[in-house]
């Protein structure tokens, strides 16, 4: 705790009316946090809430552990000091006289200056380089000669904590780099923690121990240089998506990976991108896996590719860090590409409900339920809103890899279609048709499926693949002659089934289902409204680990860690636990000192209760942890960067390792008695071996899972080996090349390049 | 430096004060010379007449100028740290004004009732009446953030409260008119030595109160935010400056009627003199100041057209109108 200086815990900011809302923000000491965002975002108001000159409208700022509220004037003024925006004007005082202000809260009643007040005062000129001036009158003096003093004076507050509004405007650049050296030098000589807000981009994106971001009436992302100077992220930041950024210099982004430097010749002139589409003979047939590795094959070969389709139906989604919802096939795929997913390569979302209709979810915001035949009738509406989020990101790529959806071929719902030849005619795509072997009629797929299509869609489809071949390609060479001459066209390969974990979209994985219990068991139990079970994806790296979803209680064992996982529906699944006696079964494993870890909904189950004030509903925990829920409809859904806090128990190794994941949830658990926090951010608490967190993707790290499943290891006597062991990200990293590379020993990449029309 | 200059004005000032106490002892229509005033005054003299002149009259109305210019002076800087603009004193918000309707007031009632006003009933009547008169000003002020148009609504409410106090004289007695014309055109004479006790009382309050405030008021120049960043309460620091500048104001406005110009322009004379604005060197300084100027100004009434006095206002604000504006001339340059 002793290197945060200032915490704050929900705050809302605002003059008149809330302006940005439950901020958590924590300042350390020797750190520099730079706050960015558009002018007017809320930048001068978060600094003069966390300044103590504007009482915030809600939550708390919390100084060295102290409600900020409840600490008097002069206790505050020896922890933190400000310079702000506006240079002040004086009345005949000296800078000295300036300068020393600073110590007022250390003199006495009458403010005279004590021998110890005057040492600190030359410090901070010395420290400030104004000897010079000093002794000159405050308004003779130049606005960066000011700027030093009034820095010197927040100097000579010997403030642990320094906050700096838009320390460099009205400087020229000498003194800008004067004084932003001298706020270096402060943090990371003298330790203190420095907050401030920048205008210019390329000097916090060298400057910032971590950026926050602020725009649109939130706090956009937090976290490293490179986690927020990404050039999508800051040009939607500040509205520039389309901006000319010659006249501004030096780029305020940082260069983005080798993809970028390797860039090669545009593709098509005048950069448009070339548009690839892939369609399938049916669902299932392969079409998201094909698109994922083309376009990590697009980006091994150095260009900038990004995938794109305009309609997904899926049950998860994944929160984008602007907090928007998009189909996670296509995250996937950005991964491929090398870079961030965006609303706007899923402009489309339908998520299905129980009673037959659907969520809709345009660009990423949810805009209400529709039964399937009213979803038709609007979806000619659409057709605009795709238009522009493809064009949006046609500005970001040389090739865009489009994913149809289903069959080109339903004859009954071609009118207004959006999402197969449709748009394939929209985006002007060549069309690659994938057919499915293993479920066999490759031949009545592929050809019935180019006999049904009008003349004119028929023409773009440029090339035909044979999926999921199992055995020897070389027996099915006549195959591929009888198919070219049928067809007229090439068939560009045949793909054989590829052993690649991807992550999957709605269906649990196979390899999640086995039952086999190996030396270290982790059962999951395997609730009716489960999601996002991607958080134990990371363990299947792992030869030693089983990981079971288990769904009747006799299933249960003795596994060595015990999962409950999120669910769309925590009341539900509470009471499905206790009617099949899980409910028991969990408890008596907690009792015997199981390690058992609640996620997000599971979570919230471990409480005393989960509350559901908008249905009337409330339903008694396991009461595992002093904690209680109250389901909200707001949603939580942001990026999560944190640490474990101070765990108890086994995983008491973990404490302080950083956590990287994502919230996604309705709902607030706080703990009603004293009890120890688990990550960081009130996201999670324990006791003993129970643990409850709200951060998905909590495993993913290596600094996490290894020395987990080190400590069970240990216990069971088996040893599990680090150094073959890869974070989640890494993982799926080594599953896109992997892909890549099995998608390039069968495909014809060459005549695929041909398609695209571009030279190799 | 600064400090040997601020040493040379204060012991210049003081001198001058007591030179200046000396000679408004000395002048008068009764010819008192030198070596009769100092026996009188060390008590070696049988002269009851004399005795009573420079006891009763000339000693008591020497000391009133002093403590009274110091408090106008004194309630014009405080006034000027809190609305951190020059041209603002207890004239200008019509604070003066506002006592001078109550006490007017006042005295026409208890007058019409028989009764005869106390010192301290007229102080009381007149903080009241001051306070009155700021209340409305702060009033505007929360709505009205520009300074200039504040200073209008100050001087607007001021002269409200001169026409309704007009108004009262049109109506009054004739017995109390008279009264109360004098004393509302400013002057000190008629006062006793026992006004003298109670407005010493009084001022010396106030006077300590602001050099127990110096250190926060130093800190308000930087500006309110800097001042809370330091850890100044700006809350009870605003409502010191406003009591202990409405009852410094009161008191004068009691005792002399409202004397214009003092309060602005002095501050604005010794920083430029001392050339700092430290308070706590402002504070006695503005003090000393302000006794002086009052006293020049009150010799000065009562001496140019003798024995006919002239109101110490129309004094003041010949001798000290220019400076308000060259003051406002060179502030006009320092925006642009």
């Amino acid at each position: 705790m002793q290197n945060e200086k200032l915490i704050t815990d929900r705050l809302t900011i605002g003059y008149d009316s809330d302006l940005i809302d439950s901020i958590s923000l924590e300042i350390r000491k020797g750190k520099i946090v730079t706050l960015i965002g558009p002018n007017g975002c809320g930048k001068s108001t978060l600094l003069r809430t966390l300044g103590g000159q504007l009482s915030a409208r809600g939550g708390t700022v919390y100084l060295d552990g102290r409600n900020m509220q409840l600490l008097q004037g002069r206790e505050i003024a020896k922890k933190m000091s400000m310079v702000m925006t506006t240079p002040v004007k004086t009345e005949l005082m000296s800078c000295r006289e300036v300068i020393e202000m600073g110590r007022y809260p250390y003199t006495g009643m009458l403010g005279i200056l004590g021998e110890e007040d005057k040492k600190a005062v030359e410090r901070a000129i010395a420290m400030t380089g104004t000897e010079a001036v000093a002794d000159r009158p405050f308004d003779a003096v130049s606005d960066g000669q000011k700027q030093r003093v009034m820095l010197a004076r927040a100097i000579c507050q010997e403030p642990e904590l320094l906050i700096l509004d838009e320390p460099t405007s009205y400087l020229d650049i000498k003194y800008k780099l004067d004084i932003l050296g001298r706020i270096r030098t402060l943090a990371k000589e003298q330790d203190i923690a420095i907050v401030m807000s920048l205008h210019e981009l390329e000097i916090a994106m060298r400057l910032s121990d971590t950026v926050v971001a602020i725009g649109d009436g939130k706090i956009r992302r937090i976290g490293t240089r490179e986690e927020v100077f990404e050039e999508s992220f800051i040009r939607n930041l500040f509205g520039i998506e389309k901006a000319d950024m010659e006249l501004a210099g030096s780029l305020p982004w940082l260069p983005e990976t080798e993809s970028m430097e390797a860039h090669k010749e545009p593709h098509t002139k005048a950069g448009k991108p070339a548009v690839l589409m892939i369609q399938g003979t049916m669902s299932g047939a392969g079409k998201s896996i094909l698109t994922a590795g083309l376009c990590r094959i697009f980006a091994q070969d150095g260009y900038r590719v990004a995938p794109f389709k305009s309609q997904n139906m899926a049950l998860n989604s994944f929160i984008t860090e602007e907090g928007l919802e998009m189909g996670r096939a296509q995250v996937v795929q950005a991964e491929c590409c090398k870079i961030k997913p965006l609303s706007c390569m899923n402009p489309v979302l339908l998520k299905p409900n129980d009673d037959n209709g659907s969520q809709v979810i345009v660009n990423g915001v949810p805009i209400g339920n529709m039964r399937a035949d009213a979803y038709f009738r609007y979806r000619k509406e659409l057709i605009p809103k795709i238009k522009e989020a493809f064009d949006k990101l046609s500005e970001m790529a040389d090739i865009i890899v489009v994913e149809g959806a289903g069959s080109p071929v339903e004859l009954n719902l071609q009118k207004d279609d959006i999402v197969n030849m449709g748009l394939a005619k929209m985006l002007d795509a060549s069309v690659l048709l994938v057919g499915d072997i293993d479920r066999g009629g490759v031949f009545a797929q592929l050809l019935g499926t180019l006999s049904l299509l009008s003349k004119e869609d028929k023409a773009r489809v440029r090339g035909l693949i044979v999926n999921k071949f199992r055995g020897d390609r070389n027996l099915f060479q006549d195959g591929v002659s009888i198919l070219e001459e049928k067809s007229g066209r090439k068939v560009l390969g045949v793909v054989p089934y590829l052993d690649v974990r991807l992550e999957e979209e709605d269906s649990m994985s196979e390899r999640l289902s086995v039952k086999e219990v190996r030396q270290i068991d982790i059962a999951v139990i395997h609730l009716p409204h489960i999601s996002n079970f991607t958080d134990l994806d990371v363990f299947a790296q792992i030869p030693e680990v089983s990981v079971r979803f288990i769904e009747s209680s006799g299933e249960t064992g003795c596994p060595d860690l015990l999962i409950l996982p999120g669910t769309k529906n925590t009341i539900a699944d509470l009471q499905w636990l206790k009617e099949q006696g899980f409910a028991e079964e969990i408890i008596k494993a907690a009792g015997a000192g199981t390690i058992l870890i609640g996620i997000c909904g599971g979570y919230q189950m471990l409480g005393r209760k989960v509350e559901d004030p908008e249905q009337a509903q409330c339903e008694q925990g396991l009461m595992l942890l002093p904690a209680d829920t109250v389901i909200e409809r707001e949603k939580v859904r942001s990026v999560y960067l944190g640490r474990i806090e101070e765990a108890e128990g086994n995983l008491q190794v973990l404490n302080g390792k950083p956590v990287k994941g994502y919230e996604i949830h309705m709902g607030k658990t706080t703990p009603y008695e004293d009890v120890h926090m688990f990550t960081s951010g009130k996201t999670g608490y324990c006791r003993g071996n129970i643990y409850g967190t709200y951060v998905h993707g909590l495993f993913d790290q290596k600094e996490i899972f290894v020395p987990l499943l080190s400590v069970i290891g240990e216990k069971k006597g088996v040893q599990i080996r680090p150094e073959e062991t890869v974070s989640m990200d890494e993982y799926r990293e080594q599953q896109y090349e992997k892909l890549a590379k099995g998608l390039r020993e069968c495909l014809d990449m060459d005549e695929i390049y041909r398609i695209l029309g571009g030279k190799r | 430096m600064s400090k040997k200059r601020t040493g040379i004005v204060f012991v210049l000032l003081t001198m001058l004060l007591l030179c200046m106490i000396c000679i408004s002892i000395l002048l008068g229509s009764v010819r008192i010379g030198l070596g009769e005033t100092v026996s009188v005054l060390t008590g070696h003299t049988d002269d009851a007449t004399h005795a009573n002149i420079i006891w009763n009259i000339r000693l008591p109305r020497a000391l009133a100028a002093v403590i009274l210019g110091g408090a106008l002076a004194l309630s014009g800087y405080l006034l000027q740290t809190f609305f951190a603009n020059p041209i603002v004193g207890p004239f200008v918000l019509g604070i003066s004004s506002g006592a001078k309707l109550t006490v007017a007031l006042c005295m026409i009632f208890l007058l019409s009732a028989g009764k005869i006003i106390s010192a301290t009933g007229m102080v009381f009547a007149a903080f009241l009446g001051a306070m009155i008169a700021m209340g409305f000003v702060l009033l505007i002020s929360v709505k009205v953030k520009n300074m200039s148009l504040l200073v209008v609504c100050g001087i607007m409410i001021g002269y409200i409260c001169s026409a309704v106090t007009d108004l009262l004289v049109t109506f009054a007695d004739d017995s109390s008119i008279v009264n109360l014309h004098n004393w509302s055109m400013g002057s000190l004479s008629g006062i006793s030595m026992h006004d003298v006790l109670i407005m010493t009382v009084v001022i010396f309050f106030c006077f300590a109160g602001s050099v127990l405030l110096s250190k926060p008021i130093g800190a308000y120049r930087l500006g309110e935010a800097y001042a809370k960043n330091m850890g100044v309460n700006i809350r009870m620091l605003r409502i010191l400056l406003i009591l202990l500048s409405s009852l410094s104001a009161a008191c004068v406005t009691a005792f002399a009627g409202p004397i214009s110009f003092v309060g602005i322009a002095t501050p604005h004379l010794i920083k430029n003199i001392m050339k700092t604005t430290k308070p706590q060197v402002m504070i006695p300084g503005v003090f000393l100041g302000g006794a002086l100027i009052t006293l020049l100004c009150d010799g000065i009434a009562r001496t140019v057209f003798a024995p006919t006095e002239v109101s110490i206002s129309s004094v003041t604000a010949v001798l000290l109108v220019p400076v308000v504006i060259v003051m406002m001339v060179r502030r006009k340059k320092e925006v642009h």
